[in-house]
């Protein structure tokens, strides 16, 4: 059973990027924050019993599962077709930018000397700009697999898809990205 | 270079952009304005209460006393509990059972009060005339009185 402490320590750990994650889905700080929010609550009454080893994955399911919740409240179609669809555009441009994308990024990012603060500061947004922009279900996988450092079966234990389908989806979040990023004129 | 060894890297490449957009979103999220900051702290905390009391009813039903008492408290934590706080719980229990059987008793009793009256008006009340033509009655009238 996970103690206070341990509990609070988790929840402090991952509140700031469920927070962001959230934000990217439904667009909206308030509405974000009360997800967040409800996701706490729900993880604390039902699974404060639990392993502090098993936290994690409960609440990323919890917290994907207020989201989708959210979306049925507000019964916003256009939104959620926005969101929720699974059509997601060809991806036939290959690898071609991958690399180049990469090292534009080690270059820009890696170092504190390699650019100055503000276009550091407006690649960032760049970068989440074109996150928020993502199919839902591809930003999920890609949030999940990178920000939250899951592996491919925690990832698809969350989002209830095959190990595959997560790969599918990181593979085109991450080319969607990179082509998006290099259109923004971010040396990509 | 086989499609293999292609296929192998650009999945690596993949992972390793994918890794580096993801660190820059986490840096971005960890730059959260203070208002933003502190009202997740405050969910944390309301979260954090709400386990805690989610938990204590669960430990004070574990110990087997989840008896209602102002006993309750030393016996979720283990302590001794003083038998008259043990038969107090009981009482209640108790009550309810003789306040049953004395309702059933006072029932049975205006029954029989009820019945007896009955008879009563109707061994008191005039005799009709039609019972004399009675077969049964006039057989009543021969038969000799019920010694006492």
């Amino acid at each position: 059973m996970a103690t206070d402490k341990e509990l609070s320590d988790f929840l402090k750990s991952v509140e700031k990027r469920a927070f962001k994650r959230t934000v990217y889905a439904v667009r909206s700080e308030d509405s974000a924050l009360d997800i967040v929010q409800d996701a706490m609550i729900k993880l604390s009454e039902k699974y404060a019993d639990r392993p502090p080893a098993e936290l994690p994955l409960l609440f990323q399911r919890i917290l994907s599962n207020a989201t989708m919740d959210w979306f049925r409240r507000e019964k916003v179609r256009g939104a959620v077709m926005q969101n929720l669809s699974d059509f997601e555009g060809s991806d036939e441009d290959g690898d071609f930018d991958l690399l180049e994308t990469l090292h534009a990024l080690e270059d820009t990012l890696g170092t504190e000397s390699a650019a100055d603060a503000v276009s550091r500061a407006q690649i960032l947004r760049a970068i989440e700009i074109e996150v928020a922009e993502l199919p839902a279900r591809q930003r999920e996988a890609f949030l999940l697999r990178y920000l939250e450092e899951f592996d491919v079966a925690e990832t698809a234990a969350v989002m209830g898809c095959s190990e595959g389908s997560v790969k599918t989806h990181c593979s085109r979040a991450v080319h969607a990205l990179s082509k998006a990023l290099r259109a923004k004129g971010i040396t990509l | 270079m086989s499609r293999q060894d292609r296929t192998t890297e650009v999945q690596t490449i993949e992972h390793r952009l994918g890794a580096r957009l993801a660190a820059a979103l986490a840096e971005q999220a960890q730059a959260l304005p203070h208002d933003l900051s502190e009202r997740l702290r405050v969910a944390r905390d309301g979260a954090v209460a709400r386990a805690r009391e989610v938990r204590q009813p669960a430990v004070a039903t574990a110990g087997g006393h989840a008896v209602v008492s102002p006993a309750r408290g030393a016996a979720a934590l283990g302590g001794f509990v003083p038998w008259w706080h043990r038969a107090a719980s009981v009482l209640p229990l108790v009550l309810l059972v003789l306040g049953f059987v004395m309702v059933e008793r006072f029932a049975t009793f205006e029954q029989v009060q009820a019945a007896a009256e009955i008879d009563s008006m109707l061994l008191a009340d005039d005799l009709p005339p039609d019972a004399y033509s009675d077969p049964g009655f006039a057989e009543f009238l021969r038969s000799p009185p019920p010694s006492e």
